[in-house]
């Protein structure tokens, strides 16, 4: 019955496709290649691009297929040569919109999808040069590097910060070639409704946007490695991955696939991390003798604590005793206060900072 | 987050309860704002972000994306000056040097600014100091520069159908009415199956430039079961050289008015707003103006033409944009939105204002619905010439005798309407080419002057007949030159969006900057050409990039020699010394 419905044809193949899925979707799944610029599955499809145009049978003109939905007896032809020669014309006309010089990005952490699609579409910054636009910002923040120079005008950091983040910080301003990414009134993003996410970096497809603690680690020599995690800070439970070298800290990038995420952080987890190789960090025990902290054994220091909580539990009642579990905790750590709490202390005033 | 902070400013908050209620007061909210401080304050800004809900970064973008919003305080204003087409074949750099020092009778501040075309080819070259108009700045002769008024169309001694009676002080209601106007509507309600059927028989195509049929519009609109539904005129006429809506507006306002009326009851709208360019104040005031006075006559209102239903008509200011007379960018400008165009489909007609069912057509499109209504369909249909149907209006400027509005029968030859309508060139000239489309539409070369003007004709040589804008270039123009301002205009309204015409529009006129040049150019530069033409016209978002191709393209159909010498390093221009 109705053989037809939901099946369209990509490539000459005919394929299932579900109610509502983009043709970008349905041929990527098929393992197309459909170059993208402006697309990030995050966020409504944009179609500004135009790098994945498709041919449509009975259509005229190509269509980009990032904003067209997939319909029942379609057939589309992905990487034809008017296509592929269309994808390339694009991408050297991206190139030339921007300098030549080297970008902070790649360099760092190894990413830039400009230059990845550059490579794979074989082309470079050779022809249709002229005006570059945009101009870097100089933005006192301590987090985010904006160097408009590298921007391409995707507006995927307008959209994230819109879509994803609710954050409404930047906007995109002017308009044609004079257009811009600006925070109301053009000021910098401390002034602004910015929350320093950081979300804008990680989808940004340039170096426009850079963290600005990673900005110089690629020239750094030795392997960085990459371990998925849970972020510490709060019950959310963000998926990250920390950047190390030498087991050293350098940095966190969100989890694209992370299930509670999705690739969200927040401006802790994302940038918070400066504790972790701090030197101010607490290594072992100390208790303030005559009004100075003077390192003491773990033994002395436990004898030492037991005997104030005691103390205090017997001179003022268990209500005296109120715990704050800290959000950096492992959840073993908390489980085990609000035990300590309850069953020790005979109290039953817990909480967590991350309630706050 | 900073922008919760509770923002005081009574002059605003009185401005927005004034608007707030009525529909789409977005424009008329920041107009409001504007007239009152002589600019948009950045206290103002904060407390329409917070009352509209809407985050005050992405306001700020809004407002950049307008010419005529301004925020910074300018206590004197400058003297604004047209740089396309028609315009810029007089000497600019000379009018800007003259008049930067003329007393015009207007205070100014001495200062210079390039505006796209404001609608007025057939003076040029107008000058705007504030929001006063004058017509007519000639280099070397200054002092010719009139107070704007609105020119009546020449006659062609021909029959006219819009025009018909235009000459005949229409504007006034009372003369309207002696002429016929305000039939129609009571027969559109009594009747919409058939007011439809006769759209269709007349064959009226949408004179915005796109060419859609009218009546299946409005029918798609009227069984559409969702409400409420909207009526817009699309006033933002704002293509170099065309003028065409401005003249109908300003001398036959109330065959507009009750174009409009006839959708809104065929339909079941309530409301129809005229989203009007910013470059008419002039047309502000009398549309208004006739608006009043068929309202105050019950033409308007609660009781529409006595057929029982409600009919308004709102005016919404433009701020200065072409990108606003797509019809989906009109609607997110009306929205408050970002001006991008939208993604279609869906259409206006199902997903229009606020997602409703929304009839959008041109104003020479709603001028036409009263003649059909009172003649028929097969009338106006047999108004065309052979197969086509209909009248339709061009604007003419540029090198003619009598630059103008003229009405002529669809499939009308080119020629004939350039010279014996509008006189022909100039004493001792020939004509080289003309625009078409106003610029957008491409090229058409002195050989093809016999081309009739008809869609289909215009296709047939690579052209686009478009909204009906003729810019006339005669044998001592350098048409590299012509085509690099057409293009130049397209660069500087590209709304940005889409990358090949954001990229491509710009990339295009610094070429041509560089053929015109007369200075050797770079290799390859007409393959990039080509490529760019490509990508432009295959991949482009909206109407706006899709034409750009057309005006390279018919350059090198029409001038592969003027071409050719530049690339041979030659700096002579075509036949003649550029006048430039
Ligand atoms: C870049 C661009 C600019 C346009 N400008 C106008 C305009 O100023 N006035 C207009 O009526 N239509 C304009 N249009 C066409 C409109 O999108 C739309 O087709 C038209 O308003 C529909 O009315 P009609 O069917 O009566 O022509 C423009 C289209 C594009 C792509
Ligand atoms: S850091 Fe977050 S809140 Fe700030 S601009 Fe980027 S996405 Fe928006
Ligand atoms: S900064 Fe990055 S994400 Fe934002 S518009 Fe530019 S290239 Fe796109
Ligand atoms: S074609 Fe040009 S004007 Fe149209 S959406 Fe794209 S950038 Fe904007």
């Amino acid at each position: 019955m109705m053989s037809n419905e939901n099946r369209m044809t990509i490539d000459g193949a005919e394929v299932a496709f579900q109610p509502g899925e983009t043709v970008l979707e349905v041929a990527r799944r098929q393992g197309a290649f459909v170059p993208t610029l402006c697309y990030d599955e995050r966020l409504d499809p944009y179609g500004s691009c135009r790098l994945c145009v498709v041919e449509v049978e009975g259509r005229r003109l190509p269509a980009s297929s990032c904003t067209l939905k997939a319909e029942s007896g379609m057939e589309i032809r992905t990487g034809s040569d008017p296509i592929r020669k269309m994808q390339s014309t694009l991408m050297e006309m991206v190139l030339s919109e921007n300098p030549d010089d080297e970008c902070p990005r790649c360099r760092d952490i190894g990413t830039c999808e400009v230059h990845d699609l550059a490579e794979k579409l074989e082309v470079g910054r050779e022809r249709f040069l002229g005006a570059i636009s945009n101009a870097s910002k100089d933005d006192s923040n301590p987090f985010l590097l904006r160097d408009y120079d590298r921007c391409i005008s995707c507006y995927r950091c307008v959209r994230i910060c819109d879509e994803v983040e609710a954050d409404h910080a930047i906007t995109m301003t002017g308009r044609g070639w004079n257009k811009g990414i600006a925070t109301a009134f053009d000021g910098g993003l401390m002034d602004s409704d910015c929350t320093l996410c950081g979300q804008c970096i990680y989808t940004c497809p340039t170096g426009a946007l850079a963290d600005k603690k990673m900005v110089g680690q690629g020239e750094i020599p030795g392997e960085v490695e990459v371990t998925r995690s849970v972020c510490p800070y709060c019950g959310t439970g963000c998926s990250i991955n920390l950047h190390s070298r030498d087991g050293k800290m350098i940095g966190v990038t969100p989890v694209l696939d992370g299930p509670v995420n999705e690739g969200a952080l927040c401006v802790k987890g994302q940038f918070g991390f400066d504790f972790v190789n701090s030197g101010d960090r607490l290594t072992r025990p100390l208790i303030r003798k005559n009004g100075e902290l003077t390192p003491v054994s773990w033994d002395e220091a436990f004898d030492y604590t037991a005997q104030k909580l005691m103390s205090v539990r017997a001179d003022h009642g268990p209500k005296a005793f109120y715990a704050i579990a800290s959000g950096r905790a492992p959840g073993e750590g908390s489980y085990m206060l609000q035990k300590f709490t309850r069953a020790v202390m005979n109290s039953n005033q817990v909480d967590n900072c991350s309630r706050g | 987050m900073k922008s919760q902070v509770e923002v005081q400013d009574p002059i605003t908050d009185r401005i927005l309860d004034e608007w707030l209620e009525e529909p789409a007061p977005f424009l008329s909210i920041l107009h409001a704002i504007q007239d009152h401080y002589g600019y948009l304050p950045e206290p103002a800004l904060r407390r329409v972000s917070q009352r509209m809900d809407i985050p005050i970064s992405d306001l700020y973008g809004t407002v950049t994306f307008y010419h005529f919003f301004q925020l910074e305080p300018k206590a004197i204003p400058d003297i604004r000056v047209c740089e396309n087409s028609a315009c810029c074949l007089h000497d600019l750099d000379q009018l800007c040097e003259e008049v930067a020092g003329a007393d015009l009778g207007i205070e100014h501040s001495g200062k210079i600014e390039k505006i796209s075309c404001p609608g007025r080819c057939d003076v040029p070259v107008p000058l705007l100091i504030g929001e006063k108009f004058l017509h007519g700045a000639k280099p070397g002769a200054i002092g010719e520069a009139v107070e704007a008024t609105m020119p009546l169309p020449p006659e062609t001694g021909q029959q006219e159908c819009l025009f018909q009676h235009i000459r005949d002080g229409v504007s006034d209601l009372k003369v309207a009415l002696e002429k016929g106007a305000w039939k129609s509507p009571l027969l559109a309600a009594s009747d919409p199956e058939k007011l439809i059927s006769e759209l269709k028989t007349s064959g009226l195509t949408g004179r915005g430039g796109a060419g859609f049929p009218t009546g299946v519009k409005w029918e798609v609109v009227r069984n559409e079961n969702r409400g409420p539904k909207w009526i817009i005129c699309n006033a933002d006429e704002s293509e170099v050289g065309c003028f065409k809506d401005r003249v109908l507006m300003a001398h036959t306002p109330h065959a507009l008015l009750e174009g409009m009326t006839c959708a809104g009851l065929v339909t079941g709208a309530e409301v129809g707003i005229i989203y009007l360019r910013w470059e008419y104040p002039e047309i502000l005031e009398s549309l208004q103006a006739a608006i009043d006075e068929a309202t105050a006559a019950g033409y308007l209102g609660e009781d529409a033409c006595g057929s029982g239903r409600p009919f308004r008509i709102l005016i919404r200011r433009g701020a200065g944009a072409y990108i606003c007379g797509e019809e989906t960018s009109l609607l997110n400008s009306l929205e408050g939105k970002h001006p991008f165009p939208r993604e279609k489909p869906p259409f206006p007609t199902t997903h229009g204002l606020f997602q409703q069912p929304t009839i959008v057509n041109n104003v020479e499109t709603f001028c036409a619905v009263p003649p059909i209504v009172e003649h028929g369909g097969q009338w106006f249909s047999d108004l065309g010439l052979g197969e086509q149907n209909g009248m339709r209006i061009f604007s003419v400027s540029g090198d003619i005798q009598r630059p103008g509005n003229y009405e002529v029968p669809v499939g009308t030859p080119l020629r004939q309407l350039l010279v014996e309508f509008a006189g022909g060139p100039l004493p001792g000239r020939e004509i080289q080419g003309v625009t078409m489309a106003g610029v957008s539409g491409g090229l058409v070369g002195a050989e093809d002057l016999d081309v009739r003007l008809d869609p289909a004709s215009l296709d047939g040589l690579g052209a686009m007949l478009g909204a009906g804008g003729i810019v006339v270039h005669d044998d001592t123009r350098c048409m590299i030159k012509a085509a690099r301002e057409s293009m130049h205009f397209l660069k500087e309204e590209s709304c940005g969006k889409c990358f090949p015409c954001r990229i491509g529009t710009t990339r295009m006129t610094e070429i041509l900057d560089e053929l015109g040049s007369g200075q050797p150019v770079r290799e390859g530069i007409m393959e990039e050409i080509e490529d760019l033409e490509e990508v432009l016209g295959e991949t482009s978002a909206c109407g706006l990039g899709l034409a750009a191709p057309y005006i390279t393209r018919m350059l090198k159909k029409y001038w592969p020699d003027q071409i050719q010498q530049k690339l041979n390093g030659s700096t002579q221009a075509s036949e003649g010394a550029d006048d430039e």
